[in-house]
Protein backbone atom coordinates (compact mmCIF):
# COMPACT_ATOMS: atom_id res chain seq x y z
CA UNK A 1 0.00 0.00 0.00
CA UNK A 2 1.93 3.35 -0.93
CA UNK A 3 2.57 5.61 1.86
CA UNK A 4 3.38 9.28 2.14
CA UNK A 5 5.50 10.82 5.20
CA UNK A 6 4.08 13.52 6.96
CA UNK A 7 5.55 14.81 9.64
CA UNK A 8 6.86 11.33 11.06
CA UNK A 9 3.15 9.58 10.07
CA UNK A 10 2.40 7.21 7.46
CA UNK A 11 -0.72 8.53 5.22
CA UNK A 12 -2.12 5.73 3.58
CA UNK A 13 -3.17 6.53 -0.34
CA UNK A 14 -4.24 5.33 -3.75
CA UNK A 15 -3.87 6.99 -7.18
CA UNK A 16 -5.81 5.69 -9.93
CA UNK A 17 -5.19 7.34 -13.46
CA UNK A 18 -1.55 8.51 -14.75
CA UNK A 19 -0.23 12.31 -13.03
CA UNK A 20 -0.71 13.62 -16.75
CA UNK A 21 -4.17 14.12 -16.71
CA UNK A 22 -6.61 15.93 -14.42
CA UNK A 23 -6.40 14.18 -10.79
CA UNK A 24 -9.34 15.09 -8.51
CA UNK A 25 -8.43 14.18 -4.71
CA UNK A 26 -11.42 12.62 -2.71
CA UNK A 27 -11.09 13.66 1.06
CA UNK A 28 -13.03 11.49 3.20
CA UNK A 29 -15.83 12.19 5.78
CA UNK A 30 -15.19 11.57 9.45
CA UNK A 31 -15.90 8.19 9.95
CA UNK A 32 -14.95 7.05 6.14
CA UNK A 33 -11.89 5.29 4.43
CA UNK A 34 -10.55 5.62 0.68
CA UNK A 35 -12.72 2.26 0.26
CA UNK A 36 -16.16 4.40 0.07
CA UNK A 37 -14.83 6.49 -2.81
CA UNK A 38 -15.05 3.25 -4.93
CA UNK A 39 -17.88 3.89 -7.06
CA UNK A 40 -16.33 7.02 -7.94
CA UNK A 41 -13.12 5.72 -9.33
CA UNK A 42 -14.19 3.54 -11.89
CA UNK A 43 -16.37 6.33 -13.39
CA UNK A 44 -13.97 8.91 -13.22
CA UNK A 45 -11.21 7.00 -14.25
CA UNK A 46 -13.51 5.72 -17.61
CA UNK A 47 -13.68 9.79 -17.92
CA UNK A 48 -10.17 10.08 -18.24
CA UNK A 49 -9.93 11.93 -14.80
CA UNK A 50 -7.04 10.66 -12.29
CA UNK A 51 -8.62 9.71 -8.97
CA UNK A 52 -6.67 10.71 -5.52
CA UNK A 53 -7.71 8.68 -2.39
CA UNK A 54 -6.32 9.07 0.84
CA UNK A 55 -7.09 8.57 4.64
CA UNK A 56 -6.68 10.97 6.71
CA UNK A 57 -4.58 10.66 9.79
CA UNK A 58 -6.79 8.83 12.32
CA UNK A 59 -8.43 7.08 9.30
CA UNK A 60 -8.51 3.63 7.77
CA UNK A 61 -4.90 2.93 6.93
CA UNK A 62 -3.10 5.94 7.58
CA UNK A 63 -0.95 6.52 11.49
CA UNK A 64 -3.38 7.55 14.10
CA UNK A 65 -1.64 10.03 16.47
CA UNK A 66 -2.33 9.19 19.93
CA UNK A 67 -2.04 13.11 20.95
CA UNK A 68 -4.32 13.88 17.97
CA UNK A 69 -3.48 16.49 15.06
CA UNK A 70 -4.61 19.66 14.46
CA UNK A 71 -6.54 20.86 11.94
CA UNK A 72 -4.91 22.78 9.48
CA UNK A 73 -2.83 19.11 9.55
CA UNK A 74 -5.39 17.68 7.51
CA UNK A 75 -5.16 20.17 4.65
CA UNK A 76 -1.28 19.77 4.62
CA UNK A 77 -1.32 15.92 4.57
CA UNK A 78 -2.90 16.21 1.11
CA UNK A 79 -0.16 18.80 -0.41
CA UNK A 80 2.32 16.36 0.82
CA UNK A 81 0.75 13.99 -1.33
CA UNK A 82 0.18 15.59 -4.36
CA UNK A 83 4.43 16.79 -3.95
CA UNK A 84 5.25 13.06 -3.56
CA UNK A 85 3.39 12.21 -6.75
CA UNK A 86 4.81 15.56 -8.76
CA UNK A 87 1.20 16.46 -9.15
CA UNK A 88 1.50 20.22 -9.71
CA UNK A 89 -2.60 21.51 -8.96
CA UNK A 90 -5.60 19.29 -8.70
CA UNK A 91 -9.16 19.23 -7.98
CA UNK A 92 -9.94 18.42 -4.04
CA UNK A 93 -13.64 17.31 -3.69
CA UNK A 94 -14.47 16.45 0.57
CA UNK A 95 -17.60 15.52 2.18
CA UNK A 96 -18.69 16.71 5.20
CA UNK A 97 -15.94 17.08 7.70
CA UNK A 98 -13.07 16.70 4.41
CA UNK A 99 -15.60 19.23 3.18
CA UNK A 100 -13.75 21.94 5.16
CA UNK A 101 -10.62 20.31 4.78
CA UNK A 102 -11.11 21.07 1.09
CA UNK A 103 -12.18 25.01 1.93
CA UNK A 104 -8.88 24.52 4.22
CA UNK A 105 -6.39 23.51 1.66
CA UNK A 106 -8.14 25.94 -1.24
CA UNK A 107 -7.10 28.62 1.51
CA UNK A 108 -3.54 27.73 2.36
CA UNK A 109 -2.50 25.94 -1.24
CA UNK A 110 -4.08 28.45 -3.69
CA UNK A 111 -1.18 27.58 -6.20
CA UNK A 112 -1.94 23.53 -6.10
CA UNK A 113 -5.63 24.06 -6.38
CA UNK A 114 -7.28 23.76 -9.68
CA UNK A 115 -10.61 23.62 -8.72
CA UNK A 116 -12.79 22.75 -5.08
CA UNK A 117 -15.75 20.59 -4.38
CA UNK A 118 -16.86 21.23 -0.74
CA UNK A 119 -20.21 18.72 -0.37
CA UNK A 120 -21.90 18.65 2.11
CA UNK A 121 -20.49 21.00 4.90
CA UNK A 122 -19.58 23.99 6.22
CA UNK A 123 -17.11 26.83 6.88
CA UNK A 124 -18.01 27.81 10.54
CA UNK A 125 -20.18 25.88 13.49
CA UNK A 126 -23.57 27.54 13.89
CA UNK A 127 -26.29 26.45 17.18
CA UNK A 128 -27.25 23.70 15.14
CA UNK A 129 -24.16 22.44 14.09
CA UNK A 130 -22.26 22.82 17.70
CA UNK A 131 -24.85 20.67 19.03
CA UNK A 132 -24.69 17.84 16.16
CA UNK A 133 -21.07 17.61 17.18
CA UNK A 134 -21.54 17.49 20.69
CA UNK A 135 -24.35 14.83 19.68
CA UNK A 136 -21.92 13.00 17.91
CA UNK A 137 -18.92 13.39 20.19
CA UNK A 138 -21.35 12.00 23.53
CA UNK A 139 -22.44 9.02 21.38
CA UNK A 140 -19.12 7.98 20.26
CA UNK A 141 -17.48 8.34 23.46
CA UNK A 142 -20.37 7.44 26.13
CA UNK A 143 -22.67 4.82 24.04
CA UNK A 144 -19.74 3.58 21.78
CA UNK A 145 -19.04 3.54 18.21
CA UNK A 146 -22.08 1.47 16.71
CA UNK A 147 -24.14 4.35 18.19
CA UNK A 148 -22.30 7.06 16.73
CA UNK A 149 -22.68 5.01 13.48
CA UNK A 150 -26.58 4.44 14.67
CA UNK A 151 -26.67 8.06 14.97
CA UNK A 152 -25.41 9.61 11.75
CA UNK A 153 -27.55 7.06 9.70
CA UNK A 154 -30.65 8.59 9.76
CA UNK A 155 -28.44 11.97 8.85
CA UNK A 156 -26.79 10.60 6.08
CA UNK A 157 -29.21 8.72 3.96
CA UNK A 158 -32.61 8.58 2.34
CA UNK A 159 -35.72 6.76 4.19
CA UNK A 160 -35.80 4.78 0.69
CA UNK A 161 -32.32 4.02 0.83
CA UNK A 162 -32.03 2.65 4.23
CA UNK A 163 -35.07 0.62 3.72
CA UNK A 164 -33.56 -1.10 0.60
CA UNK A 165 -30.28 -1.62 2.47
CA UNK A 166 -31.62 -2.52 5.88
CA UNK A 167 -30.62 -6.50 5.30
CA UNK A 168 -26.66 -5.08 4.28
CA UNK A 169 -26.46 -1.75 6.59
CA UNK A 170 -26.21 -4.03 10.21
CA UNK A 171 -23.24 -5.67 8.10
CA UNK A 172 -22.01 -2.36 7.19
CA UNK A 173 -21.91 -0.39 10.61
CA UNK A 174 -20.26 -4.00 12.12
CA UNK A 175 -17.64 -3.75 9.72
CA UNK A 176 -17.05 0.30 9.89
CA UNK A 177 -16.76 -0.20 13.32
CA UNK A 178 -14.15 -3.00 13.14
CA UNK A 179 -11.96 -1.48 10.85
CA UNK A 180 -11.84 2.21 12.66
CA UNK A 181 -10.18 2.56 15.99
CA UNK A 182 -12.54 5.19 17.75
CA UNK A 183 -9.78 7.41 19.08
CA UNK A 184 -8.65 8.40 15.70
CA UNK A 185 -12.01 9.44 14.84
CA UNK A 186 -12.42 11.29 18.19
CA UNK A 187 -9.08 13.36 17.71
CA UNK A 188 -10.16 14.00 14.47
CA UNK A 189 -13.32 15.08 15.49
CA UNK A 190 -11.76 17.11 18.26
CA UNK A 191 -9.47 18.94 16.16
CA UNK A 192 -12.46 20.76 15.17
CA UNK A 193 -13.25 21.81 19.10
CA UNK A 194 -10.01 24.26 18.53
CA UNK A 195 -11.53 25.14 15.06
CA UNK A 196 -11.75 28.78 14.57
CA UNK A 197 -14.15 29.99 11.99
CA UNK A 198 -12.80 30.17 8.56
CA UNK A 199 -15.69 32.21 6.77
CA UNK A 200 -13.73 35.06 6.97
CA UNK A 201 -10.98 33.53 5.08
CA UNK A 202 -13.16 32.27 1.93
CA UNK A 203 -12.45 35.28 -0.11
CA UNK A 204 -9.09 34.05 -0.51
CA UNK A 205 -10.39 30.85 -2.54
CA UNK A 206 -10.00 32.27 -6.18
CA UNK A 207 -10.06 28.37 -8.16
CA UNK A 208 -13.13 27.31 -9.30
CA UNK A 209 -15.69 25.86 -6.70
CA UNK A 210 -18.69 24.21 -6.94
CA UNK A 211 -20.23 23.97 -3.46
CA UNK A 212 -22.77 20.70 -3.45
CA UNK A 213 -25.54 20.23 -0.98
CA UNK A 214 -28.20 18.10 -0.61
CA UNK A 215 -31.98 18.88 -0.63
CA UNK A 216 -32.80 17.21 2.85
CA UNK A 217 -29.67 17.32 4.45
CA UNK A 218 -30.39 18.58 7.81
CA UNK A 219 -27.43 18.20 9.00
CA UNK A 220 -25.26 20.50 7.19
CA UNK A 221 -28.37 22.55 5.83
CA UNK A 222 -28.39 24.77 2.90
CA UNK A 223 -28.05 27.67 5.04
CA UNK A 224 -24.31 26.82 6.07
CA UNK A 225 -23.67 26.12 2.74
CA UNK A 226 -25.41 29.70 1.66
CA UNK A 227 -22.10 31.01 3.66
CA UNK A 228 -19.82 29.65 1.86
CA UNK A 229 -21.46 30.54 -1.29
CA UNK A 230 -21.70 34.01 -0.22
CA UNK A 231 -17.88 34.69 0.25
CA UNK A 232 -16.54 32.71 -2.30
CA UNK A 233 -16.45 34.94 -5.90
CA UNK A 234 -15.79 32.18 -8.23
CA UNK A 235 -18.74 29.86 -7.09
CA UNK A 236 -21.78 28.15 -7.49
CA UNK A 237 -23.84 26.40 -5.31
CA UNK A 238 -25.76 23.05 -6.73
CA UNK A 239 -28.44 21.58 -4.89
CA UNK A 240 -29.24 17.96 -5.40
CA UNK A 241 -32.53 17.29 -4.87
CA UNK A 242 -34.31 14.35 -2.84
CA UNK A 243 -31.48 13.03 -1.31
CA UNK A 244 -29.40 13.66 2.27
CA UNK A 245 -26.43 14.59 3.64
CA UNK A 246 -23.93 11.51 2.61
CA UNK A 247 -25.72 11.39 -0.82
CA UNK A 248 -22.56 10.80 -2.47
CA UNK A 249 -22.68 7.34 -1.54
CA UNK A 250 -26.09 6.62 -2.46
CA UNK A 251 -26.13 8.42 -5.62
CA UNK A 252 -22.48 8.01 -7.13
CA UNK A 253 -23.49 8.02 -10.71
CA UNK A 254 -24.67 11.52 -10.58
CA UNK A 255 -22.52 12.60 -8.62
CA UNK A 256 -19.69 11.34 -10.91
CA UNK A 257 -21.52 13.19 -13.39
CA UNK A 258 -21.59 16.53 -11.76
CA UNK A 259 -17.83 16.47 -10.82
CA UNK A 260 -17.23 15.47 -14.29
CA UNK A 261 -18.87 18.64 -16.10
CA UNK A 262 -17.27 20.49 -13.64
CA UNK A 263 -13.98 19.97 -14.46
CA UNK A 264 -14.91 19.55 -18.14
CA UNK A 265 -15.85 23.41 -17.64
CA UNK A 266 -12.80 24.26 -15.97
CA UNK A 267 -10.36 22.43 -18.32
CA UNK A 268 -12.69 23.90 -21.28
CA UNK A 269 -12.37 27.23 -20.16
CA UNK A 270 -16.50 27.40 -20.13
CA UNK A 271 -16.78 27.94 -16.63
CA UNK A 272 -18.68 30.85 -14.70
CA UNK A 273 -17.98 31.52 -11.67
CA UNK A 274 -20.98 33.81 -10.72
CA UNK A 275 -22.11 32.39 -7.13
CA UNK A 276 -25.59 30.91 -8.97
CA UNK A 277 -27.68 28.54 -7.91
CA UNK A 278 -28.99 25.50 -9.61
CA UNK A 279 -30.15 22.36 -9.10
CA UNK A 280 -28.94 18.98 -10.21
CA UNK A 281 -31.22 16.90 -12.70
CA UNK A 282 -31.95 13.33 -11.59
CA UNK A 283 -31.00 11.52 -14.33
CA UNK A 284 -27.22 11.54 -15.31
CA UNK A 285 -28.64 11.22 -19.31
CA UNK A 286 -29.83 14.96 -19.08
CA UNK A 287 -28.25 17.15 -21.78
CA UNK A 288 -27.64 19.66 -18.94
CA UNK A 289 -27.19 17.94 -15.43
CA UNK A 290 -28.55 20.73 -13.66
CA UNK A 291 -30.99 23.89 -14.21
CA UNK A 292 -31.14 27.12 -12.47
CA UNK A 293 -32.78 27.73 -9.27
CA UNK A 294 -35.80 29.87 -9.57
CA UNK A 295 -37.29 31.31 -6.13
CA UNK A 296 -35.52 31.37 -2.62
CA UNK A 297 -33.25 28.98 -2.58
CA UNK A 298 -33.17 29.08 1.44
CA UNK A 299 -36.48 28.18 1.56
CA UNK A 300 -38.16 24.37 2.01
CA UNK A 301 -41.22 25.61 0.66
CA UNK A 302 -41.37 26.02 -2.72
CA UNK A 303 -41.67 29.74 -3.09
CA UNK A 304 -41.51 32.06 -6.02
CA UNK A 305 -39.61 35.41 -6.39
CA UNK A 306 -41.64 37.73 -4.53
CA UNK A 307 -42.83 39.67 -7.04
CA UNK A 308 -45.59 36.67 -8.22
CA UNK A 309 -46.06 35.68 -4.56
CA UNK A 310 -47.35 39.47 -4.36
CA UNK A 311 -50.02 39.00 -7.52
CA UNK A 312 -50.81 35.45 -5.73
CA UNK A 313 -53.78 36.90 -3.87
CA UNK A 314 -56.22 34.45 -1.55
CA UNK A 315 -58.38 33.83 -4.29
CA UNK A 316 -55.61 32.91 -6.75
CA UNK A 317 -54.55 30.32 -4.20
CA UNK A 318 -58.16 29.28 -4.32
CA UNK A 319 -58.35 28.36 -7.64
CA UNK A 320 -55.20 26.66 -7.97
CA UNK A 321 -55.01 23.58 -8.89
CA UNK A 322 -53.62 20.26 -7.45
CA UNK A 323 -50.17 20.05 -7.46
CA UNK A 324 -48.71 17.83 -10.64
CA UNK A 325 -45.75 17.15 -8.39
CA UNK A 326 -44.79 13.49 -7.34
CA UNK A 327 -46.39 11.88 -4.07
CA UNK A 328 -43.43 12.31 -1.53
CA UNK A 329 -43.42 8.80 -1.30
CA UNK A 330 -42.48 7.96 -4.95
CA UNK A 331 -39.09 6.86 -5.51
CA UNK A 332 -36.82 10.01 -6.53
CA UNK A 333 -35.80 8.96 -10.03
CA UNK A 334 -39.66 8.53 -10.79
CA UNK A 335 -40.12 12.04 -10.31
CA UNK A 336 -39.65 14.71 -12.98
CA UNK A 337 -37.88 17.80 -12.43
CA UNK A 338 -39.70 20.74 -13.73
CA UNK A 339 -37.24 23.37 -15.36
CA UNK A 340 -36.87 26.75 -14.74
CA UNK A 341 -35.53 29.88 -17.03
CA UNK A 342 -33.51 32.25 -15.54
CA UNK A 343 -31.12 31.50 -12.89
CA UNK A 344 -30.88 32.52 -9.54
CA UNK A 345 -29.93 36.33 -9.25
CA UNK A 346 -27.09 37.05 -6.68
CA UNK A 347 -28.19 37.53 -2.83
CA UNK B 1 8.79 -11.92 20.58
CA UNK B 2 11.10 -10.14 17.67
CA UNK B 3 11.38 -13.20 15.80
CA UNK B 4 7.82 -13.27 14.29
CA UNK B 5 6.56 -13.43 10.71
CA UNK B 6 5.51 -10.58 8.43
CA UNK B 7 2.08 -9.56 8.15
CA UNK B 8 0.94 -12.11 11.15
CA UNK B 9 -2.12 -9.76 11.83
CA UNK B 10 -2.98 -10.88 7.86
CA UNK B 11 -2.10 -14.55 8.52
CA UNK B 12 -4.46 -14.28 11.28
CA UNK B 13 -7.49 -13.05 9.92
CA UNK B 14 -7.42 -15.85 7.12
CA UNK B 15 -6.59 -18.19 10.24
CA UNK B 16 -9.79 -16.79 11.78
CA UNK B 17 -11.80 -16.43 8.53
CA UNK B 18 -10.72 -20.62 7.61
CA UNK B 19 -12.65 -21.89 11.19
CA UNK B 20 -14.75 -21.09 13.78
CA UNK B 21 -12.70 -20.50 17.38
CA UNK B 22 -11.65 -23.53 18.69
CA UNK B 23 -11.39 -24.00 21.96
CA UNK B 24 -7.58 -23.90 22.06
CA UNK B 25 -8.08 -20.46 20.44
CA UNK B 26 -10.61 -19.16 22.94
CA UNK B 27 -8.24 -20.34 25.91
CA UNK B 28 -4.92 -18.60 24.42
CA UNK B 29 -7.06 -15.48 23.61
CA UNK B 30 -8.77 -15.53 27.16
CA UNK B 31 -5.61 -16.38 28.62
CA UNK B 32 -3.83 -13.18 27.12
CA UNK B 33 -6.68 -10.41 27.86
CA UNK B 34 -7.34 -12.16 31.55
CA UNK B 35 -3.56 -11.62 32.25
CA UNK B 36 -4.11 -8.21 30.68
CA UNK B 37 -6.93 -7.13 32.38
CA UNK B 38 -6.07 -8.51 36.07
CA UNK B 39 -2.29 -7.12 35.30
CA UNK B 40 -4.71 -3.48 34.79
CA UNK B 41 -6.97 -4.07 38.13
CA UNK B 42 -3.87 -4.75 39.84
CA UNK B 43 -2.46 -1.22 38.79
CA UNK B 44 -5.78 0.50 39.19
CA UNK B 45 -6.76 -0.78 42.73
CA UNK B 46 -4.37 1.54 44.11
CA UNK B 47 -6.78 4.23 43.36
CA UNK B 48 -9.24 2.77 46.08
CA UNK B 49 -6.29 4.43 48.51
CA UNK B 50 -6.77 8.19 46.70
CA UNK B 51 -8.82 11.19 47.37
CA UNK B 52 -12.21 10.71 45.92
CA UNK B 53 -12.14 14.61 44.94
CA UNK B 54 -9.19 14.22 42.64
CA UNK B 55 -10.81 14.35 39.21
CA UNK B 56 -9.04 10.78 37.76
CA UNK B 57 -10.29 8.81 40.44
CA UNK B 58 -13.97 8.27 39.11
CA UNK B 59 -12.83 7.15 35.91
CA UNK B 60 -9.99 4.88 36.83
CA UNK B 61 -12.37 3.61 39.45
CA UNK B 62 -14.71 2.52 36.75
CA UNK B 63 -12.04 1.02 35.03
CA UNK B 64 -10.54 -0.92 37.79
CA UNK B 65 -14.02 -2.32 38.25
CA UNK B 66 -14.94 -2.58 34.50
CA UNK B 67 -11.86 -4.95 33.95
CA UNK B 68 -12.60 -6.93 36.54
CA UNK B 69 -16.00 -7.35 35.23
CA UNK B 70 -14.96 -8.64 31.68
CA UNK B 71 -12.20 -10.76 32.88
CA UNK B 72 -14.52 -12.88 35.02
CA UNK B 73 -17.18 -12.73 32.47
CA UNK B 74 -14.44 -13.68 29.62
CA UNK B 75 -13.38 -16.85 32.01
CA UNK B 76 -17.46 -17.98 32.56
CA UNK B 77 -17.73 -17.67 28.32
CA UNK B 78 -13.98 -19.51 27.78
CA UNK B 79 -14.32 -23.26 26.59
CA UNK B 80 -10.96 -24.21 28.08
CA UNK B 81 -8.50 -26.79 26.41
CA UNK B 82 -7.21 -29.74 27.56
CA UNK B 83 -3.75 -28.93 26.13
CA UNK B 84 -1.21 -28.24 29.40
CA UNK B 85 1.44 -26.95 27.01
CA UNK B 86 -1.15 -23.76 25.65
CA UNK B 87 -1.01 -22.74 29.12
CA UNK B 88 2.73 -22.82 29.55
CA UNK B 89 3.50 -20.93 26.37
CA UNK B 90 0.67 -18.28 27.72
CA UNK B 91 2.71 -18.00 30.62
CA UNK B 92 5.61 -16.84 28.45
CA UNK B 93 3.54 -14.13 26.33
CA UNK B 94 2.37 -12.66 29.19
CA UNK B 95 5.34 -12.65 31.05
CA UNK B 96 7.12 -10.87 28.01
CA UNK B 97 4.65 -8.49 28.40
CA UNK B 98 5.04 -8.04 32.01
CA UNK B 99 8.85 -7.49 31.42
CA UNK B 100 8.63 -5.53 28.46
CA UNK B 101 6.13 -2.68 29.96
CA UNK B 102 8.18 -2.83 32.93
CA UNK B 103 4.13 -3.37 35.01
CA UNK B 104 6.67 -3.45 38.38
CA UNK B 105 6.78 0.19 38.21
CA UNK B 106 3.32 0.76 38.34
CA UNK B 107 2.48 -1.54 40.93
CA UNK B 108 3.80 0.69 43.86
CA UNK B 109 3.31 4.01 45.07
CA UNK B 110 0.15 6.56 44.66
CA UNK B 111 -1.17 7.77 41.43
CA UNK B 112 0.63 10.87 40.82
CA UNK B 113 0.66 13.70 37.75
CA UNK B 114 4.15 12.23 36.57
CA UNK B 115 6.26 10.52 33.73
CA UNK B 116 5.07 7.21 35.63
CA UNK B 117 1.50 7.90 35.47
CA UNK B 118 1.80 9.05 32.08
CA UNK B 119 3.55 5.91 30.79
CA UNK B 120 0.79 3.63 32.78
CA UNK B 121 -2.04 6.14 30.97
CA UNK B 122 0.21 5.13 27.89
CA UNK B 123 0.00 1.82 28.21
CA UNK B 124 -3.43 1.15 29.04
CA UNK B 125 -4.76 3.06 25.95
CA UNK B 126 -2.48 1.17 24.21
CA UNK B 127 -4.48 -2.01 25.84
CA UNK B 128 -7.45 -0.45 25.11
CA UNK B 129 -6.79 -0.17 21.23
CA UNK B 130 -4.40 -1.87 20.13
CA UNK B 131 -5.69 -5.47 21.68
CA UNK B 132 -8.85 -5.84 18.78
CA UNK B 133 -9.29 -9.77 18.65
CA UNK B 134 -12.98 -8.44 16.84
CA UNK B 135 -11.36 -6.65 14.21
CA UNK B 136 -9.05 -9.84 13.06
CA UNK B 137 -12.32 -12.28 12.59
CA UNK B 138 -14.92 -12.51 9.81
CA UNK B 139 -17.72 -9.47 9.97
CA UNK B 140 -20.35 -11.81 10.03
CA UNK B 141 -19.07 -13.25 13.34
CA UNK B 142 -21.66 -14.76 15.61
CA UNK B 143 -22.95 -12.59 17.93
CA UNK B 144 -25.16 -15.00 19.56
CA UNK B 145 -21.96 -17.08 20.23
CA UNK B 146 -21.07 -16.23 24.12
CA UNK B 147 -17.52 -15.77 23.31
CA UNK B 148 -17.81 -13.39 20.73
CA UNK B 149 -20.38 -11.84 22.43
CA UNK B 150 -17.73 -11.37 25.37
CA UNK B 151 -15.47 -10.33 22.83
CA UNK B 152 -17.58 -7.62 21.44
CA UNK B 153 -19.00 -6.13 24.43
CA UNK B 154 -14.82 -5.95 25.65
CA UNK B 155 -14.56 -3.80 22.78
CA UNK B 156 -17.14 -1.49 23.05
CA UNK B 157 -16.66 -0.99 26.37
CA UNK B 158 -12.68 -0.32 25.54
CA UNK B 159 -14.20 2.52 23.41
CA UNK B 160 -16.37 4.65 26.56
CA UNK B 161 -13.22 3.59 28.71
CA UNK B 162 -10.49 5.36 26.78
CA UNK B 163 -12.05 8.45 27.54
CA UNK B 164 -9.84 9.08 30.30
CA UNK B 165 -6.70 8.12 28.59
CA UNK B 166 -7.50 10.01 25.74
CA UNK B 167 -8.26 13.33 27.61
CA UNK B 168 -5.51 12.63 30.10
CA UNK B 169 -2.60 12.08 28.04
CA UNK B 170 -3.87 14.59 26.09
CA UNK B 171 -4.62 17.44 28.27
CA UNK B 172 -2.78 16.50 31.55
CA UNK B 173 -0.70 19.07 33.41
CA UNK B 174 2.71 17.36 33.45
CA UNK B 175 5.83 18.32 32.98
CA UNK B 176 6.75 16.68 30.02
CA UNK B 177 7.51 17.68 26.43
CA UNK B 178 5.28 17.20 23.80
CA UNK B 179 8.52 14.82 22.14
CA UNK B 180 8.66 13.15 25.34
CA UNK B 181 5.08 12.40 25.62
CA UNK B 182 4.57 11.00 21.73
CA UNK B 183 7.70 8.78 22.87
CA UNK B 184 6.17 7.37 25.84
CA UNK B 185 3.20 6.76 23.57
CA UNK B 186 4.91 5.22 20.90
CA UNK B 187 6.79 3.08 22.75
CA UNK B 188 4.02 1.51 24.84
CA UNK B 189 2.01 1.23 21.67
CA UNK B 190 5.30 -0.94 20.34
CA UNK B 191 5.17 -3.09 23.48
CA UNK B 192 1.70 -4.13 23.53
CA UNK B 193 1.59 -4.68 19.89
CA UNK B 194 4.29 -7.27 19.57
CA UNK B 195 2.74 -8.69 22.53
CA UNK B 196 -0.61 -9.05 20.43
CA UNK B 197 1.50 -10.05 17.66
CA UNK B 198 3.18 -12.62 19.90
CA UNK B 199 -0.58 -14.14 20.99
CA UNK B 200 -1.83 -14.15 17.34
CA UNK B 201 1.28 -16.04 16.35
CA UNK B 202 0.66 -18.86 18.89
CA UNK B 203 -2.73 -19.65 17.69
CA UNK B 204 -1.11 -19.09 14.24
CA UNK B 205 1.19 -21.56 14.23
CA UNK B 206 -1.02 -24.23 16.60
CA UNK B 207 -2.70 -24.29 12.87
Amino acid sequence: MPTAKFRGYDVHYEFYGTVSRPTIVFVNGLSMRTNHWEPFVKRLTAQNISVLLYDMLGQGASSKPVLGATFSENADAIACILDEMGIEKAYVAGISFGGVVVEEFGIRYPEKTKGLIPISTFSELDGQLRHHSHNLHMAMTQIGFEGYLNLIMPLNFTSMYLEKMADVLGMAKRITSMSLQVYGIQNLMESLADFKSITGELHKITAPTLILNAEHDYFTPRHVHEVIRRHIKNSKLMIVQHYCHAFTLEIPDISCRIITDFIDQVENDTWVGDQSVWIAEDSIDSDEIAYPCEGDHLRFIPSQPKTKSKANSKATLRKQKPSKQAPATEAPEKRKATKAKPPQSEA
Amino acid sequence: MNQLPDNIREHARQYFASRPLSSDDKTRICLFLQSVKSTNAAILSKIEFQPFEWMPYKYLHTQYYKDIEQSTLLAKATEWSFNPMLYMEATQINLSLWQAADINKFLTGAFEPNRTLYEYLALSHAFMSELRILSLLPPDFDLAERFIHCLHEIDLENGRQIQTQVRMLKDMKIDLSEEEKQQIVDDMRVVVSQAFDALLYSIVQSD
